[in-house]
């Protein structure tokens, strides 16, 4: 198995794992006062913040997921203690949720996903283990490498802001496809940081203090389309 | 139980009312799937304003004294259908759960039904075991049915008010729902529409398939309505309910010239 239809598979949106029930922080933005004429900044500032972070814990997670035994723990501790905010917690282990129920039908028997029903730290929340861990563990499992988990999970998040966005922001939907590409560069840069990480212990831990505010508004948003 | 016009005529073999305290049957036909304890999972779907969330209010009010139910919605705003529920008082107010569909209503019952999946299974670990578990999707178009990986049985929902001829434009919900109801059937001489006309032709569109012409304000209807479920869960409980994907798009009847 080289991985490589693996990769397409899981950077797809229209892989059944729940994932456009989220916005990536952009419906919070939004009812915050973000522009359309600002989404290109968000999107290089959360491959700046939270989604390296994410990126780099999904490659840990994979490492972890080739060694005998798997213990997610560790990786599952370091995430979730850098996503300082419960609603995105919450939204990241409903999330992962998604792929575990997909990891459980196409790799129930490999260790990196069995070993997952032990990734959350008992008696915290949240008791399910956040999404970046999932994918890393299914990453694991179907052969996909460092690199294109790390590009899938970084370009994962880019297109959900910008799909969310031409339901939130209407405009014409090419320029998403744009905002998207002229992201390349810190999306690259990206991808050689959560490589370059080797222990739980050095997962970034940028602050993102916006979004953070935003999310915890958000369950209050009685109009609300996106989980978070 | 009356002999009723929606109750396939396998049901009467094992009595619906007893369906709470009987233990599942062994015996069944072939096919049938082996007897299950898990919630029967039941879908309400249809346009939007059709009565859908009027259709759940209406089942809790008949039955939740005697079955154990939950509710899962669906709807463009997070928790409107959801608000309506719980202000109805017909369940706990914990026992209704909202999903957010990220403006897809449609993809959250077919398509991809994690999030759907997650709140009955949410459901069912809080308050199980549970009888009955229903999901209502969130107002769409004809088109919109569930996923048979999400519900064991389905209800497509259209009312008089949407006119007369809309249940002859057909569709999956309309042709292959394994309950189709026209609803509000007391507006009927409000808005100009013949009732028995728009069930007959409903029939036509459904070949032995149910129809039920509902009124939340004409007991006889709301009693029938009721007891389908019951049947149903019957069914479900005795093995013998097999979900049915309503299927794609109504093949269309006029003829093709051949090659």
């Amino acid at each position: 198995m080289t991985g490589e239809l693996a990769t397409l598979l899981l950077c797809d949106g229209r892989l059944p794992v729940g994932a456009y029930t989220y916005s990536a922080g952009l419906e919070p933005a939004v009812a915050a006062g973000l522009t359309r004429d600002q989404v290109p900044g968000l999107l290089r500032a959360r491959l700046r913040t939270v989604s390296v972070t994410e990126a780099a814990a999904a490659v840990l997670a994979l490492r972890a997921g080739l060694r005998d035994p798997v213990d997610h723990a560790p990786v599952q501790a370091a995430l979730a203690a850098r996503t300082p905010t419960a609603p995105l917690r919450e939204a990241s282990a409903a999330l992962g949720r998604g792929v575990h129920r997909l990891a459980r039908r196409l790799a129930a028997d490999h260790p990196a996903v069995a070993a997952l029903e032990h990734a959350a730290v008992p008696g915290t929340a949240p008791a399910r283990p956040l999404r970046p861990i999932v994918t890393g563990a299914l990453a694991a499992a179907l052969g996909v490498g460092e690199a294109a988990l790390a590009r899938t999970v970084l370009y994962d998040d880019l297109q959900t802001v910008t799909s969310a966005a031409l339901k939130l922001l209407p405009g014409d939907p090419l320029d998403a496809v744009a905002w998207i590409l002229a992201c390349e560069p810190q999306l690259e840069a990206a991808v050689a940081e959560s490589r370059a990480v080797t222990s739980a212990d050095s997962l970034p831990a940028r602050s993102a203090p916006l979004t953070e505010q935003w999310a915890l508004e958000h369950p209050h948003n009685e109009r609300r389309l996106f989980l978070a | 139980m009356p002999d009723s016009p929606l109750l396939p005529s396998d049901a009467h073999a094992s009595s619906a009312h007893s369906a709470h305290t009987s233990s599942p049957q062994s015996t069944h036909a072939h096919g049938a799937h082996p007897p299950t304890r898990r919630a029967l999972r039941v879908g309400v779907a249809g346009p939007v304003g059709t009565g859908k969330s009027s259709i759940l209010a209406t089942l809790c009010g008949q039955l939740a004294d005697s079955l154990a139910m939950a509710v899962v919605t669906n709807d463009i705003y997070t928790d409107e259908d959801a608000r309506f529920l719980r202000s109805a008082g017909v369940l706990p107010t914990d026992r209704i759960h909202a999903v957010e569909t990220g403006a897809c209503p449609h993809t959250a019952i077919r398509d991809d039904i994690s999030a759907n999946l997650d709140a009955v299974e949410d459901l069912e670990a809080a308050h199980g075991p549970l009888d009955v578990v229903l999901v209502e999707s969130g107002g769409d178009n004809l088109t919109a049915t569930f996923s048979p990986a999400l519900v064991d049985a389905q209800i497509f929902c259209l009312d008089v008010a949407g006119g007369g001829d809309v249940a002859r434009k057909g569709g999956p919900g309309i042709r292959g729902a394994d309950l189709l109801v026209v609803n509000k059937t007391d507006l009927a001489p409000y808005v100009g529409v013949d009732v028995t006309r728009m069930v007959a032709d409903a029939r036509g569109a459904r070949d032995e398939r149910p129809v039920l012409a509902l009124s939340k304000n004409d007991p006889d209807s709301v009693a029938e309505l009721a007891d389908w479920l019951r049947d149903t869960l019957a069914r479900h409980r005795a093995g013998t309910l097999v979900p049915r994907d309503p299927g794609p798009m109504a093949p269309h009847s006029h003829p093709h010239p051949r090659p």
